[in-house]
């Protein structure tokens, strides 16, 4: 994580679809029940990302099943998926809520039940069924965290299966604002006339 | 690949009186630099302090796992460990969860449906991630809460647990005695907190220099005078008598071991030493045997300048809050500086498929990105004001005094490059809210008083039309002045240079503290390191291009 980069990272027009409310997503995005998902704008979910907002909660009516906050970046190949678990009998899949300034990096897949605010993931992590990830920690590259798995705020988590590793400065929090703000800007469209 | 980068000197490590850094090539020097975010600011002492520095209080323990928060009157009693339910995995270390038995089998082949929320006793506990299960070291649990407190007993008549305790009970008479000359006579150690465990460790050693001969060199306390006189007075301890037999204690000891060694078959049988690690002194050798151990407490902690005692860094009581009552934090007070090197960065994609390819910012080819020994290169150094006043700024690069004298013949050769900077002083606006900046911006490029230094005809010979060194930009609160490295033929490994930031700002004035019109003026230095990145020789660099 590099704050002072202010290298552009540049999509294509065609390619991405912008809400009213800054959210950017990929039309090379799979995403599965757009009505069950709620993404809290300026959130960035690039190509071949999957969300699955289809594998909703059984019973009738309208219901969240990933909810992602503002600043939030969803990589290539990342899968969001609902965790879900037999209780009572009863198969259910249970919502997902992601906070701000999140991101996700490529290849990893995410069934946790809740991921704070200021979370870092890197590439190629496996985020287990209902594990709670709390703000403002950091789960470094290629990292498993098995399901259940409780990661306490501010620490960083590391191996395989994913362990404590460290604390993380108590400057944390405004760090990883401040970069998702600015690779959100860095994010640029490049116009089809510059081709 | 590794960007240029800046860190920040914390001069903790120097002798007093002595301010600058070590110099930058050795790697030594790494532990006194760091990065702007992990600095703190001491506003009584004006100075900046570093997580080396600092002294660190403990404000609240909580278990990682259920993120009880443990109160710290019985963090000691629960020997540091969680004592609700969170057991960790001999195994892999993962956190263990417990599961309950299989409801009885109906009989008519269909799966039934489990009644009770909880699920049927017995209870075990079970690791998501390598599926060691505890019914293996028969470890079961007939109801679903209070985990560890079904353990209580187990853990209670374990031999080490009671030799621990009667170690204790032998040391307490001890304590008292050492805690009471400790508080007559004033200690030599600086920080009261300390007083207890070296009280603890004091006698400890002196019994352990007692019966192994030869330890009492290596006594850590030596240093101290209150070490000294802890050895001497080691005939006041009374023997201590294990309540076991070393020899017999550990009932898995010498010919069974052996036994189990010769047997062995595969490597995994036998417990490494990171699962053993944890344990007390009766460990299992074989893995089969590791028992699930608590998991250990989390603390969270509040930090004071070492100098004042001023607090620094004071967390919320709430574990799992990442706010702080007090934050003091370097990143508000000190200039933050930024590097790039304008030949590194790509061009914007023309016709690429998939543009977001390049989205974490890497770069495949390195070799383009190294800077080529024989030749210059401009660099550009941003550098944002945090605070509220604008800051007058002068930076100078620190000469490299002595070429180092290393036995390595590879290091001996390599010459020093030379570094340009601006000489002058420069301006650095004030940091405003966001929306400040768009109407300020247009006047402030015309009145900019000290740009003429960039004006100067200095080395443009390679391009003459942009300036190298001099003041670039200026746009809000951040300044970019350029910079320009020669390297020398020979110049391999990092460029790395010290960097001496000295800046003015101008407090503003005290309503009555000072009746002159004249705003007091601040002066504020410290130490920078800079890394450019790698030089590589030329030779090398043609053959990488084809």
């Amino acid at each position: 994580m590099d704050l002072n980069d202010d290298t552009p990272v540049y999509y294509s027009k065609a390619e991405f679809i912008e809400t009213d409310t800054g959210n950017k997503v990929s039309r090379r995005a799979t995403i599965a029940g757009p009505q069950n998902i709620i993404l809290g704008g300026k959130t960035i979910i690039v190509s071949q990302a999957i969300i699955r907002g289809d594998l909703r909660r059984s019973g009738a009516g309208h219901t969240v099943v990933i909810s992602l906050g503002r600043y939030c970046l969803v990589q290539e190949y990342c899968v969001l998926r609902p965790p879900y678990k037999t209780y009572r009998g009863q198969f259910n899949y249970y919502p997902m809520k992601i906070g701000n300034c999140v991101h996700i990096g490529a290849n990893s897949i995410v069934e946790a039940a809740s991921v704070g605010d200021h979370v870092q993931i890197g590439k190629n992590c496996v985020i287990g069924k209902f594990a709670i990830i709390k703000d403002c920690a950091k789960i470094a590259d290629g990292t498993i965290i098995p399901p259940n798995t409780v990661v306490p705020a501010m620490a960083e988590f590391e191996g395989s299966p994913g362990r404590f590793v460290r604390d993380l400065p108590e400057s944390r929090s405004e760090i990883v604002e401040s970069f998702t703000k600015k690779y959100y800007s860095r994010f640029q469209m490049l116009e089809p006339a510059r081709r | 690949m590794s960007a240029p980068t800046v860190k920040y000197h914390c001069p903790c490590g120097n002798a007093d009186n002595v301010r600058t850094p070590p110099p930058p090539h050795l790697p030594s020097s790494a532990y006194s630099f760091h990065d702007l975010h992990e600095l703190f600011f001491c506003e009584e002492c004006d100075a900046v302090r570093c997580n080396r520095c600092v002294s660190v209080e403990v404000s609240g323990y909580y278990c990682p796992n259920c993120l009880f928060e443990v109160p710290s009157a019985s963090v000691r009693a629960e020997k540091n460990r969680c004592a609700r339910s969170c057991f960790m995995c001999p195994n892999c270390l993962n956190t263990l969860q417990l599961v309950s038995s299989d409801p009885p089998d109906p009989g008519d082949g269909r799966l039934s449906i489990p009644v009770g929320t909880v699920g049927e006793s017995p209870f075990f506990l079970y690791c998501n991630h390598c599926r060691w299960d505890s019914t293996d070291v028969n470890i079961t649990f007939e109801k679903a809460t209070g985990l560890a407190a079904q353990l209580q007993k187990f853990e209670d008549a374990a031999p080490d647990t009671l030799e621990f305790d009667r170690l204790k009970e032998y040391f307490e008479p001890v304590l008292r005695a050492s805690g009471a000359t400790s508080s007559a006579v004033p200690s030599s150690a600086a920080n009261s907190h300390h007083l207890h465990s070296t009280s603890i460790t004091a006698a400890a050693s002196a019994a352990l220099a007692r019966d192994i001969p030869g330890v009492s060199k290596y006594n850590p306390l030596g240093r101290s005078t209150r070490g000294k006189d802890k050895s001497s007075k080691k005939d006041d301890v009374p023997e201590y008598k294990t309540r076991l037999d070393v020899s017999t204690a550990y009932a898995a000891g010498g010919e069974q071991d052996v036994e189990f060694m010769r047997h062995l078959e595969e490597d995994r049988d036998v417990a490494t030493l990171e699962q053993r690690w944890g344990a007390s002194w009766a460990s299992p050798v074989q893995a089969s045997e590791l028992r699930p151990l608590r998991v250990p407490l989390h603390s969270k902690r509040s930090k004071r300048c070492p100098q004042c005692t001023h607090i620094l860094i004071k967390p919320e009581q709430k574990a799992q809050t990442v706010r702080y009552k007090i934050k003091l934090l370097a990143v508000n007070y000190l200039p933050n500086i930024s590097l790039s090197l304008p030949h590194r960065q790509t061009a914007p994609p023309t016709d690429r498929r998939s543009l977001t390819k390049s989205t974490t910012g890497e770069d495949d080819d390195e070799a383009n990105k190294a800077m080529q020994a024989g030749l210059t290169y401009p660099f550009h150094i941003a550098i944002k004001n945090p605070m509220y006043d604008p800051i007058q700024i002068r930076l100078s690069p620190q000469r490299m005094h002595v070429p180092q004298v290393t036995s390595d013949k590879e290091k001996g050769r390599r010459p020093p490059f030379a570094i340009s900077l601006p000489t002058t002083s420069f301006q650095v606006a004030a940091f405003a809210d966001e929306w400040g900046y768009d109407d300020e911006e247009d006047d402030e490029l015309d009145y900019l008083d000290d740009d003429d230094i960039g004006h100067r005809p200095k080395k443009e010979r390679e391009k003459p039309k942009a300036k190298t060194v001099g003041v670039l930009e200026k746009k809000g609160n951040v300044t970019v002045i350029g910079g320009e490295v020669v390297l020398g033929k020979e110049a391999r490994g990092n460029v790395k240079f010290n960097m001496l930031v000295k800046y003015q700002y101008k407090l503003p004035e005290d309503q009555g503290d000072s009746p002159s019109k004249k705003p007091v003026v601040k002066d504020f230095e410290f130490y920078t390191v800079v890394d450019l990145g790698p030089v590589v020789a030329k030779e090398e660099r043609r053959i990488d291009d084809f």
